[in-house]
């Protein structure tokens, strides 16, 4: 199988606490992976470290084969990157922000690209508003824009629709399907949300104390656990392996 | 190295002046307000005193060449502080702009700063006490260059030093100008400070040119061996700034301190 992301024995110790503890995690060309865990399970550690944010202790990462972190800058040429959490740029209109991050992923003639990018979420209107004038849940929205500007390889999507409502968390799902299925874009998203998850993705890792205790499709993995779906699957590997 | 990055950078920070009126305060109204002060002082030193000839254009031409290091020193900071301040810090560093690409582009912002507050000072200058900084000559020119060298070695120290300390240290970026200026010798020889705090004086590039600075307004020449002196250790300040940055730039990512600042 061919991987756009390829890591290899991650392990990051914080003082005393081993955060990850030496894991493998792939993501072939255009498959679609959720990352899950209860907190504290190293999720968004991996996920910084596989952005080039955090520095591992130990093992290899490579995207789109380029090794991180010597070759960082051109790595995340293919990485789209958003999290619900993330704040954008203060003082700068929504259409100026993503031009910006447009022109720092390598777009050239980015005002087109980022017209067709709102236009393609339905949210062309936010164009000319303040970043720091938006709800939560727009904030997320063009934050998940920015991350699929470029037409990225893979998507890593911490988080994407933790703020918002259950009509426009789906018609993200739906477009980041489209976006996936129209670009070929792999796909790596950590969420609470195991409907979301089973709708986006096609292979599940979960993480427990730094240590991947699951790897397979949804159903495979609640068969093994004797549940019906995957929110079962999470209590129960919360209750066992919780911090 | 990426030019539409670099230029993307800069054109990231226009946004933010354009849309800060309180950021035109430090290419604008400081300058202005630096002006009257040290141009006042000097006409005031030079009525009082016996001396005819007048201390204004020394404290005029010092405070004026002392923005070029200000301006230099903060665009670089700030440019980084930005991304602190608006938790922006994490959508940065994982693009592809690489930490050179971004310091080059605040860098070159800076310039653009630099020519806007020597344009509030210089008419300032001479609207109010008829100082025409243009008669100084060619000769600043050096002078601006180990200026500019020193602003931007200290403003990459600054972010190193935020790096590893946390948000809580970036008053060193408005404390270390001033630390500068007063061992510098902008307004003055750097004898007339303490004998036991002229060591730190000698190795600090910015008094070779202040000093000449000094010796021009006086209808001198350019010492060469002196500004040679000045240039070279400004490139010692901006490698030296940029070392540590980049030294407490993988403390910083070892650390996975970058969640603090998102």
């Amino acid at each position: 199988m061919r991987y756009v992301l390829e890591a290899r024995g991650l392990r990051k110790t914080f003082k005393d606490v081993e955060a990850v503890a030496g894991i493998d995690l792939c993501v072939g060309v255009g498959e679609r992976v959720g990352l899950l865990g209860p907190n504290g399970a190293g999720k968004t550690t991996t996920l910084l470290m596989l952005l080039g944010a955090i520095t591992a202790d130990e093992g290899t990462i490579m995207i789109a084969g380029h090794s991180l972190p010597r070759h960082r800058s051109k790595a995340m040429e293919q990485i789209g990157f958003a999290a619900g959490y993330l704040p954008l740029p203060d003082r700068l209109k929504v259409r100026e922000a993503l031009g910006v991050f447009a022109g720092w992923y390598g777009v050239r003639n980015h005002k087109p690209v980022v017209d067709e990018a709102l236009e393609r979420f339905e949210i062309g209107n936010l164009g000319g508003r303040q970043c720091s004038q938006l709800s939560s849940g727009q904030r997320t929205l063009v934050g998940i824009v920015k991350a699929t500007l470029h037409r990225p390889q893979l998507l890593v999507l911490d988080e994407p629709t933790a703020s918002l409502d259950p009509d426009i968390a789906l018609k993200v799902r739906t477009i980041l399907l489209d976006v996936c299925a129209s670009s070929g874009a792999g796909l790596l998203v950590t969420s609470h949300d195991m409907r979301e998850v089973e709708m986006l993705t096609e292979r599940v890792i979960f993480l427990a104390r730094g240590n991947v205790i699951a790897n397979d499709s949804a159903q495979v993995i609640a068969e093994v656990y004797g549940h019906d779906d995957l929110e079962q699957v999470f209590l129960t590997i919360a209750a066992e392996h919780g911090r | 190295m990426s030019w539409l990055r670099i230029k993307t950078v800069i054109r990231r920070h226009g946004y933010v002046l354009w849309r800060a009126p309180h950021r035109w305060f430090d290419i604008a109204f400081w300058p202005v307000m630096d002006v009257i002060l040290f141009g006042s002082l000097g006409t005031y030193v030079a009525t009082a005193g016996d001396d005819a000839n007048t201390s204004a254009p020394y404290l005029l031409a010092g405070i004026m060449m002392f923005h070029v290091l200000f301006q230099s020193q903060i665009a670089v900071a700030t440019g980084f502080m930005e991304e602190t301040w608006s938790r922006n810090l994490l959508n940065v560093v994982t693009t592809p702009v690489t930490e050179v690409e971004y310091v080059v582009g605040t860098a070159a912002f800076g310039l653009a700063k630099v020519v806007l507050a020597m344009t509030s000072l210089s008419v300032t200058a001479f609207v109010f006490f008829r100082f025409d900084f243009g008669e100084v000559g060619w000769g600043l020119l050096p002078i601006a260059l180990i200026l500019t060298l020193i602003g931007w070695g200290v403003g990459l120290a600054n972010i190193g030093i935020v790096l590893r300390f946390g948000q809580g240290a970036e008053i060193l970026i408005w404390g270390s100008n001033f630390i500068l200026m007063a061992f510098s010798g902008v307004f003055n020889p750097v004898e007339a400070l303490p004998d036991a705090l002229q060591p730190i004086s000698s190795i600090l590039p910015s008094t070779y040119a202040f000093s000449t600075l000094r010796d021009l307004l006086d209808g001198g020449t350019i010492e060469t061996a002196s500004m040679i002196k000045g240039i070279l250790g400004g490139v010692v300040f901006l490698f030296a700034g940029a070392g540590f940055s980049v030294q407490m730039l993988r403390s910083f990512r070892k650390r996975g301190m970058v969640t603090r600042f998102s």
